[in-house]
């Protein structure tokens, strides 16, 4: 299927894609590595008047240390996160999220701010244009129904971004910028938790830099992604686990879940209950239990809600005792 | 097969060169002169009664050459058999399934096109749709097609024997209902037309296809064009697994563009209308009830088979008939009963496919293994046991003529370590086998047969001639090495004209694995022919007999005696100078039942013979998140005699994968309302690279008596044992017995849980 | 009906040649290298990146042509499964592929040929572990990727 017409702009500078942006709001939207922009295009979920590529703008990519944080320009490309020695081996889970991300590829050309701000998805929301007329509109095509969930009030679409969770265990910032200003959030607040508008950003707003604060070592993470192949797939269900340690005790502790409904959960109860705890003292399938405690599911992906809901406990276990295996060997 | 050079040997294929360099064209890499993109205006409604189709619109749209729909069609329904014509290619009086085709552009552009599919206005009228076999069959539901009372499309009747009375003498019976929905092809190359008139009103079309000639016919009935003015053209096939073997409706619908644009039109699937609208696999549920002795010996069997058909009878018939048909070849059984039914639901029209009814086949074998568990016999054993035998008749009356399917069970126990590994591996750790037999080739009337031609050229070089088509698997190559081996050439000095309904003689096509049995050997009888006439001449000039000659090398001599030679290309001029001409003329009829038919009497030889094989397995499952590893496959199978071991590996891995790693794993259609809901690679999972484990090829040759060579057939039995090899061993792994398929994660967490409430 | 944007030029540069194209900014890698340039090597089989047939190197990496618009290529190195061979001879991969019968039907064959020299440019002699990596991106019908990995593995060490 082709794409559907579009003018192409491609600024010189990030002042010229702000005013871009601010410009033409909704009828305008920013490609990066086009990774899954150009899919949304081809199903038509997505009909622009201008596509913005950020091509020609200079100093989009790069891993940098400023400040006691590794600032992670937006454009910077999964293979790059990936292979920068700035992240590995530390920060383990973000490498393991940026690995787990479809095949190598497309890590080849997908950008990191690309993968954060991808749109929910959902087996009757990513389908063509004829199978979309077959079964009417839905809350996220602009309808007043559920087609996945039967008599649901809501859309349950599901964020599968794979990097979200490992910069949220991370508890990392991005910095968004727009026309005349710019601003920090958390990776935690740029979800709505709305299936139909997943992001909190503005049309006109631009992602430019992720901001990861470098934790007071020893610590350790780990991402865990469920999917049935061993590559290309979205996840089904997925965990990440971030712990810090200071005199043989469990420090700082993140617990984030993901692939369950529209954002991204951090898991603060769960989390804290690794606080304070000697790491012999750890009960991990407690805690697992604990954080996957009412995660919701929908019959929305190839595999069944029922099934996914119990995998969250599972997959945060694991994240759990890798983390902690990783700071056991590390001599904590 | 001792003293061969060429055959028998792990050559090069003669067509892969060209496709690592990308110079090998598939329909879609086609473009002709003033060539037109066509696209296809498809319905969204499950079922409903076309009202109105207003074209008006888009063929005012400028660049827009040519608008189709069910009015310009002839009216000729198509149907692979004369009581399944059911198919009007563009319908002009009501849908049934989503995606059909309702009406057809050419234009300039894929843009133009698509914006013109826009412009159609068709009314609809909604009729009550049915989804599930149950929903179809339900009194008072309207007909899908007028003739087919209940929905039910086809039913197979077989019984042979005494089935009550054969429960009543058994030990041990036991009843198990078996299910699976719908998978998929997924050929790699989507489905594409080109289609082109010449002012002579000659068509010329590329399409993937399966039997160029299979498709020439109804394309001559639909258009109502002489044959001979139908030229299915050859083309590289980018796959098939029984999915391409007959016409098209974008066939149709491409010819007629071209017909009215006076252009050629290229028409390029998107994967999504690859999966909706060409053919899917049945879902199907199988009730499986089998009586056996206290050795295990199957003493009555009684399968009722409830298979979902979709829109169409595409190949109904067979495809309700192929699962029993297997199963009958693989394991002896007196006493066996078969209702096989196809039920009309408003989906997407199901095919044949490479792994013939999993459910059914898995259920077979599944139950073996139950019933040797209750009698305390291994699975092994049971098949030994049951194993179809040489000289054997199967219950519907095929001859037997070659089987190695003992053969392939033991080398492949011996291979895997089964004694060692059998109720000996620790918990989640499981090991299984699957048995199966696969036809080659069935009762296909005038089709049946191939012919081939062989031409000399003057410096030795040679032409063949013949109908027999590539989808991949390597015919071709198979042609080239059986000519070079008989000439005594090279094979490099064998030039192929294949698959070309202009040029070539009909041939059945890659339907139902007999290329190499039928038009393999049709290519070796003209080569004999040939070498005949060769061997007559030079023996004259060698003085000596022609049966004491051999050729080899491009050089003809004596056996025995090389220095008594004369070089291949010198006999050609040598008879070309003495006004005889050079070239060799062969064809093949199996000898099969003329009377046998699918549903009105499915007795007598099915086909010549069979290929036999087994699969073992070996699994680790990890029953926190029901994922599957598999450590190790070990795929046997009696191919008759390798022409090319490596390209009969090919075969087997890759059936494998398919069968058993896809089918059993990850394979599987999602449907609402008739809307499927996976029809990409993105969510319809086919086998990766990391997940597929080291396997293990065992070919086992029982020279068959009448395949060239000895050979028959390799493409499809190991799909279908791996299926059955992978659910063994699952179940192995989880002690548990599990009746629904594929094996996801999902199912086996379930199926996990359910256990351990029991006990 | 929306107003058709205007074409525009797009510099290409694919195998070592620069190409001075026309086109509509909506055309992805993949259709103009087909349509406008009857480069048919790279296939559409998914169209949404989902299994490598469309592979080309984008500055030797590789990348789904189906999901690049053309435009975006401009200032890289397109490397096409055309531009492998050298003066008629084989690249040794594509050799390999060969004598290996890593290729059935022959329709994900470029796709994993780039894919595979790609990976033994960067890492000569990969592991089974990491040619299975490297390539779980690329889809195959039919060969069970057994003699696809045989064909990597032979090739690895021999490249130039």
């Amino acid at each position: 299927m082709a794409l559907p017409p579009f003018q192409y702009v491609a600024p010189a500078t990030v002042d010229e894609t702000l005013a871009l942006l601010s410009e033409y709001g909704e009828r305008i939207k920013v490609l990066a590595g086009g990774t899954e922009i150009t899919g949304r295009l081809k199903q038509r979920l997505v009909t622009p008047s201008h596509i913005l590529s950020l091509k020609n703008v200079p100093g989009f990519s790069g891993i940098a240390t400023k400040e006691g944080e590794v600032v992670i320009k937006a454009g910077t490309t999964l293979r790059e996160v990936i292979a920068s020695p700035l992240l590995k081996p530390a920060f383990s889970a973000i490498i393991q999220a940026a690995e787990a991300v479809a095949a190598p590829p497309i890590q080849n050309i997908a950008t990191i701010g690309g993968n954060l701000l991808q749109n929910t998805r959902c087996l009757e929301y990513n389908q063509s244009e004829l199978v979309r007329k077959a079964s009417g509109l839905c809350f996220k095509t602009g309808g007043g129904t559920c087609l996945a969930v039967k008599g649901g009030n809501r859309c349950f679409s599901v964020y599968q971004g794979d990097l979200a969770p490992a910069l949220m265990a991370f508890d990392a910032t991005i910095k968004v910028e727009k026309k005349g200003s710019s601003r920090i959030l958390t990776v935690c607040d740029l979800f709505s938790g709305k299936g139909e508008s997943p992001h909190t950003l503005s049309a006109d707003e631009l992602v430019t830099e992720i901001h990861l604060p470098v934790p007071a070592s020893p610590f350790a993470s780990s991402y865990k992604k469920l999917r049935m192949r061993g590559s290309l797939d979205y996840p089904l269900a997925s965990a990440c686990v971030f712990l810090s340690v200071g005199d043989g005790v469990a420090r700082e502790a993140r617990i984030v879940l993901s692939a369950c409904g529209p954002s991204p959960l951090s898991r603060t109860e769960a989390a804290g209950l690794l606080k304070g705890k000697a790491l012999t003292q750890i009960d991990v399938q407690e805690v697992a239990d604990a954080a996957a405690r009412g995660v919701e599911a929908a019959d929305n992906l190839v595999l069944p809600a029922s099934y996914r809901r119990k995998m969250f406990r599972v997959l945060a276990a694991r994240a759990i005792r890798e983390a902690l295996d990783d700071l056991t060997k590390a001599g904590s | 097969m001792n003293d061969t050079s060429i055959i028998g040997k792990s050559t090069r294929r003669v067509d892969t060169t060209a496709k690592a360099t990308g110079e090998a064209h598939f329909s879609a890499d086609l473009y002709l002169p003033r060539m037109l993109v066509g696209k296809v205006l498809r319905s969204p409604h499950p079922h409903a009664r076309i009202v109105r189709v207003d074209t008006t619109k888009a063929e005012k749209l400028p660049g827009v050459k040519a608008v189709v729909t069910g009015r310009d069609s002839t009216g000729e329904k198509w149907g692979v058999f004369r009581y399944t014509q059911d198919m009007q290619f563009l319908p002009a009086d009501k849908v049934r399934y989503i995606g059909e085709e309702v009406a057809a552009v050419a234009a300039v552009d894929a843009d133009t096109a698509l914006e013109a599919l826009a412009l159609i206005e068709v009314e609809y009228e909604e009729l009550p749709a049915y989804f599930t076999v149950h929903e179809a069959m339900k009194r008072g539901a309207v007909l899908i097609h007028d003739a087919f009372a209940d929905n039910i499309n086809i039913h197979v009747k077989i019984d042979v024997g005494d089935v009550e009375k054969g429960f009543k003498e058994s030990y041990l019976v036991r009843e198990d209902t078996f299910n699976a929905p719908e998978e998929s092809y997924f050929q790699a190359e989507p489905y594409a037309v080109v289609a082109q008139f010449d002012n002579s009103g000659n068509l010329d079309i590329w399409s993937p296809n399966a039997g160029p000639h299979l498709k020439a016919k109804p394309l001559s009935n639909c258009l109502r064009m002489p044959l001979n003015k139908v030229r299915v053209r050859k083309i590289t096939i980018g796959g098939a697994f029984g999915g391409r073997s007959e016409i098209s409706p974008a066939d149709v619908i491409c010819s007629m563009l071209a017909r009215k644009a006076s252009r050629p039109v290229k028409i390029a699937y998107s994967r999504e209308e690859n999966t909706i609208a060409t053919r899917q696999a049945h879902s199907m549920t199988a009730k499986i009830k089998t009586g056996v002795d206290r050795e295990g010996r199957v003493v009555a069997r009684d399968i009722t088979c409830h298979m979902d058909g979709g829109a169409y009878s595409s190949t109904g018939p067979i495809a309700v008939s192929v699962p029993f048909l297997c199963m009958e070849q693989a394991y002896r059984m007196d006493n066996v009963r078969y209702n096989g039914f196809r039920i009309f639901t408003n989906k997407p029209i199901r095919g044949m496919y490479r792994t013939h009814g999993r459910a059914f086949a898995c259920g077979i074998d599944l139950q073996l293994d139950m019933l040797g568990e209750e009698l305390g016999i291994d699975p092994v054993t049971m098949r030994l046991r049951n194993a179809r035998q040489v000289g054997d008749y199967t219950p519907t009356r095929s001859f037997v003529p070659s089987c190695g399917m003992t053969e392939t069970i033991v080398k492949a126990a011996e291979a895997s370590g089964w004694k060692e590994k059998w109720g000996k591996l620790p918990p989640f750790h499981g090991i299984g086998i699957g048995c199966n037999s696969v036809q080659t080739g069935f009762p296909m009337g005038i089709r049946g047969g191939s012919e081939a031609f062989i031409k000399f050229n003057e410096d030795g070089g040679v032409t063949v001639i013949s109908g027999v088509v590539d989808n991949g698997q390597g015919n071709e190559n198979m042609l080239v090495q059986i000519t070079a081996e008989e000439l005594g050439v090279l094979p490099e000095d064998v030039q192929l004209i294949t698959a070309d309904t202009e040029v070539t003689p009909s041939d059945p096509g890659s339907y139902s694995m007999c290329e190499t049995f039928v038009g393999g050997n049709a290519v070796r009888l003209a080569a004999e022919d040939a070498k005949k006439k060769l061997f007559a001449l030079a023996a004259k000039t060698l003085e000596c007999d022609p049966e004491e000659l051999v050729a080899r090398e491009r050089k003809i001599f004596v056996k025995g005696e090389p220095e008594r030679s004369l070089p291949l290309a010198k006999v050609v001029r040598m008879g070309l100078s003495k006004g005889l001409s050079i070239s060799g003329k062969g064809a093949y009829w199996p000898k099969v039942d003329p009377r046998r038919e699918w549903v009105d009497n499915p007795t007598g030889q099915l086909s010549e013979t069979f290929s036999f094989g087994t699969t073992i397995v070996e699994v680790k499952v990890d029953p926190d998140t029901g994922l599957v590893e598999v450590v190790h496959a070990w795929a046997s199978q009696d191919v008759g005699y390798a022409l090319n071991p490596r390209v009969v590996e090919s075969q087997f891995e890759g059936g494998l994968a398919m069968g058993g790693q896809g089918g059993m794993l990850t394979e599987f259609h999602i449907f609402d309302k008739g809307r499927v809901l996976n029809a990409t690679q993105l969510d319809y999972k086919v086998p990766l690279a990391c997940d597929m484990p080291p396997i293990t090829n065992i070919i086992v040759e029982t020279h068959d008596p009448k395949g060239p060579y000895g050979a028959k057939e390799a493409g499809m039995s190991v799909a279908m044992s791996a299926a059955q090899g992978y659910a063994a061993a699952i179940c192995n792994a989880l002690g548990v017995w599990i009746h629904e398929f594929p094996l996801t994660p999902d199912v086996i967490v379930k199926a996990l849980e359910e256990k351990k409430v029991k006990g | 009906m929306m107003e058709k944007p205007e074409k525009i030029r797009c510099a290409l540069r694919i195998n070592n040649e620069d190409y001075d194209l026309f086109i509509s900014p909506h055309r992805t890698l993949l259709e103009v290298l087909r349509d406008e340039l009857q480069l048919t090597g790279a296939k559409e089989s998914c169209n949404e990146g989902a299994c490598g047939t469309c592979t080309v190197l984008l500055d030797g990496l590789p990348v789904r042509s189906c999901l690049l618009l053309a435009l975006e290529a401009q200032g890289r190195e397109v490397t096409t499964i055309e531009g492998l061979a050298k003066d008629g001879k084989l690249h040794p991969v594509q050799e390999a592929f060969v004598e290996h019968h890593g290729i059935q039907c022959g329709f994900c064959s470029p796709g994993m040929i780039l894919t595979a020299k790609a990976l033994l440019d960067e890492n000569p002699h990969p592991t089974e572990a990491e040619i299975r990596r490297a390539i779980s991106g690329n889809v195959c019908r039919c060969t069970g990727y057994a003699k696809i990995v045989e064909a990597i593995k032979a090739a690895s060490g021999k490249e130039i």
